[in-house]
């Protein structure tokens, strides 16, 4: 049985690609980051030790176009294609299994990901797919379906297994229950980096300061956490899965000495933290990974590591550490249940400054109580931290509700939503009804990817070369280049949308 | 949900490793199951632990597990009355629809500290028919079991002759059948999670029947 596990290159009319995985939430960019999608690339890995003939099918990664990645997968006659959806480009997949279906009609069509395990029927419904799963733990659940489908003609109408929704014949949906919400991740194999072409997403990231980098497989599977309302990792359906730290470490010591790899990343949606945290620092330092040249980093949260943690992260070579900063007041904070309070925020990144990593801070602007008063706090407050070096670089969003998340729920019940067209769902614009004019979060916006050309910022890199640590003076020379051009296409993707808003009748005006 | 400081009204050591925090509850709302980021002030550093008390409690009650080398843990096992802990929450969404109530039956099982959150929907949810299948080393860490009503709260330790079964709540389960219409909560450790999972799938009990909540 041969199984297509497929990213479509999404190309929009300003030909930008869209990012599709796993890993995060769906942007169009000009300049492209590709990231692997770790638990998919479980998934093809498994299938493959099960002797199933696999095709990593990334049209994106793989530069493909899309009628030449179309043409590719009509041609390899698949028997089962499995994608990955996502708000934004859900009607996008829609239209293209319709198309598939109509040269491949004999081939299964299989949904993943977290617009359709929280609307199964919604996409059985407006596509010809056949089975969208359910659960999060695309990996068991797959290598379970492919065998079943595989001894099974009847699988339409047999198939039990947990966390489907199974298209039975024309008329007749049927779901199989609720899916394993724990799954013992070390029965998961590590991903087959042959397999899916790793030195495709070696290079283009703009996280990397060295390449080639890569993902490694995911130690935590959604989120710890697992609270934050605006996050996919958040729902009644939901926990989370550990991998145990010896696990890891092995990957990390075959990635760094098997492939040469430079920087690896943990995009867990939070990483270890405590005990294993430290347990994982020591193994990096018992194997000596922490002098081969290879940094590594992972996502965090304010208030989850503490200085002792920190420093021993940062002397087993850590670097780039992701946390989320969604604003700077109290409010949104709250409301967006965080679960950090604000005036540790400063100390935690000082920890971090101060043992030379280098926190990278997530932002988001445009929740549709946010008042130009908790705006300004947040732009106020983000230069504050970027001009004294508390934190090295920085990303803003519009943020936007996806994936039928908490925030996404609310935004309907309090009817502020904009549109119902999953289109305009994909982070270019602001989507909600706001208690200031939209132009105030993308003048907010710009004025926070600013913070890397404003001479404060520069000259506080500059300061940092006098630590002589070689991070700090790649950070300037190798990544600030890179960066230049990333910021560049972040500002311009993030604030056309601008010119696109959505009308909203009962919009403020600007003073 | 809301955030602050809150006195200590005490803390109670109930093993050599595990104590109950106890707190001024101020007007904190929350819902049976929830939980609560809980740090002392001014470390930035703060975990998540579920309520042990109930929605209808004077105080709010947890029960702490110390973690050795633990950075938030072993520090409020030494806290005072009148001492300060910073709580931010509630959260989560390991609870249970009031409206099951009346017409269905609760299985909980939980290994250690993971009662906590179904000694709070004991607590809370009057009228709660349910069966508590709990998992530790020793007898004396079946917490407040007298809290419970006769019958409905079975202490598995692995390391105690003197408990209801001496060994794991998944030898339980395999020796004493779980009825197929109850409704499952389970929380503790994955692995206890992982076993019991498959012990009550191949009772041939739905997966929508189990919910699950992992506790480090």
């Amino acid at each position: 049985m041969k199984v297509a596990i497929s990213y479509p290159p999404i190309v929009n009319d300003r030909g930008q690609k869209a990012m599709v995985s796993q890993n995060r939430n769906v942007q169009f960019f000009k300049t492209p980051t590709y990231l692997l999608p770790v638990v998919h690339a479980q998934a093809a890995t498994w299938l493959k030790q099960l002797r199933f003939e696999v095709i990593w099918d990334d049209g994106n990664a793989q530069l493909k176009s899309y009628d030449q990645w179309f043409n590719d997968l009509v041609k390899a006659k698949p028997d089962v294609i499995i994608f990955e959806s996502t708000t934004p480009v859900m009607k996008f997949y829609w239209r293209t299994t319709d198309a598939l279906k109509k040269i491949l009609p004999n081939t299964i069509f299989i949904m993943t990901g977290y617009h359709s395990m929280r609307r199964p029927e919604e996409t059985l419904e407006l596509s010809q797919t056949d089975i969208v799963l359910r659960s999060n733990h695309v990996d068991f659940v797959i290598t379970k379906l492919i065998p079943f489908i595989a001894n099974n003609p009847d699988w339409r109408i047999t198939c039990n297994l947990e966390g489907l929704a199974i298209r039975e014949d024309a008329s007749k949906i049927r779901s199989t229950g609720h899916f394993r919400q724990v799954e013992p991740l070390e029965r998961s194999p590590m991903v087959d980096r042959d397999l899916v072409q790793w030195k495709n997403y070696a290079f283009e990231n703009g996280n990397y300061l060295q390449t080639p980098g890569t993902y490694a497989t995911s130690v935590i599977r959604d989120c710890m956490f697992g609270k934050c309302t605006f996050c996919r990792y958040n729902g009644p359906d939901l926990t989370f899965s550990v991998l145990p730290v010896e696990k890891s470490l092995d990957e990390y010591e075959r990635l760094i000495n098997e492939h040469g790899v430079k920087e690896i990343f943990d995009d867990s949606g939070v990483w270890y933290r405590g005990k294993e945290a430290r347990e994982f620092a020591h193994g990096i330092i018992k194997r000596g990974l922490h002098k081969k040249g290879c940094y590594f980093g992972f996502n965090t949260r304010f208030e989850y590591l503490d200085k002792e943690t920190i420093e021993l992260l940062a002397e087993a070579n850590f670097r780039f550490v992701l946390i989320g900063l969604e604003a700077a007041d109290e409010e949104t904070l709250t409301r967006l249940n965080k679960g950090y309070q604000l005036q540790h925020v400063e100390r935690s990144l000082k920890w971090m400054s101060d043992a030379g990593l280098h926190p990278h801070l997530t932002i988001m602007v445009g929740y549709y109580w946010q008042t130009s008063e908790q705006l300004k706090k947040t732009v106020d407050f983000v230069k504050s931290l970027m001009f004294r070096g508390l934190a090295r670089t920085l990303q803003v969003t519009l943020c936007t509700p996806l994936d039928y998340t908490p925030y996404h729920q609310e935004c309907i019940q309090n009817k502020v939503l904009l549109t119902d067209n999953y289109d305009d769902f994909d982070m270019s614009k602001l989507i909600v009804k706001t208690p200031i004019p939209h132009s105030e979060y993308y003048q907010a916006v710009r004025e926070m990817y600013g913070i890397a050309f404003h001479p404060l910022f520069l000259l506080r890199q500059l300061r940092f070369l006098l630590t002589f640590k070689r991070r700090d003076w790649q950070f300037l020379f190798t990544y600030g280049i890179r960066a230049i051009r990333r910021v560049r296409n972040h500002m311009f993707n993030l604030t056309r949308g601008e010119g696109l808003a959505i009308p909203d009748p009962e919009a403020p005006t600007s003073l | 949900m809301r955030r602050g400081l809150h006195k200590v009204i005490g803390v109670d050591l109930l093993t050599d490793h595990t104590f109950s925090l106890r707190l001024e509850r101020k007007d904190v709302t929350f819902l049976a199951g929830q939980c609560f980021n809980i740090g002392l002030p001014d470390t930035a550093v703060n975990r998540e632990y579920s309520s042990y008390s109930s929605v209808f409690d004077d105080e709010l009650q947890f029960l702490v597990r110390e973690i050795e080398g633990g950075q938030v843990s072993p520090k409020l096992k030494l806290l005072k009355p009148g001492d300060s802990v910073e709580v931010d929450g509630a959260y989560g969404l390991f609870t249970i629809d009031p409206e099951l109530v009346p017409n269905h039956s609760f299985y909980f099982i939980g290994t250690g500290t993971g009662i906590a959150p179904f000694h709070c929907f004991v607590k809370s949810l009057p009228g709660l028919d349910y069966k508590i299948i709990h998992g530790t080393r020793y007898v004396n860490e079946a917490y407040n079991r007298f809290d419970y009503s006769n019958g409905r709260y079975i202490n598995c330790a692995t390391h105690d002759k003197m408990a209801d079964f001496n060994g794991r709540v998944t030898d339980y389960l395999l020796v004493n059948p779980p009825p197929r219409a109850a409704i499952y909560y389970l929380c503790g450790n994955r692995n206890m999670i992982n076993d019991v999972y498959d012990i009550l799938r191949e009772r041939d009990i739905s997966s929508s029947q189990i919910i699950t909540e992992v506790f480090f």
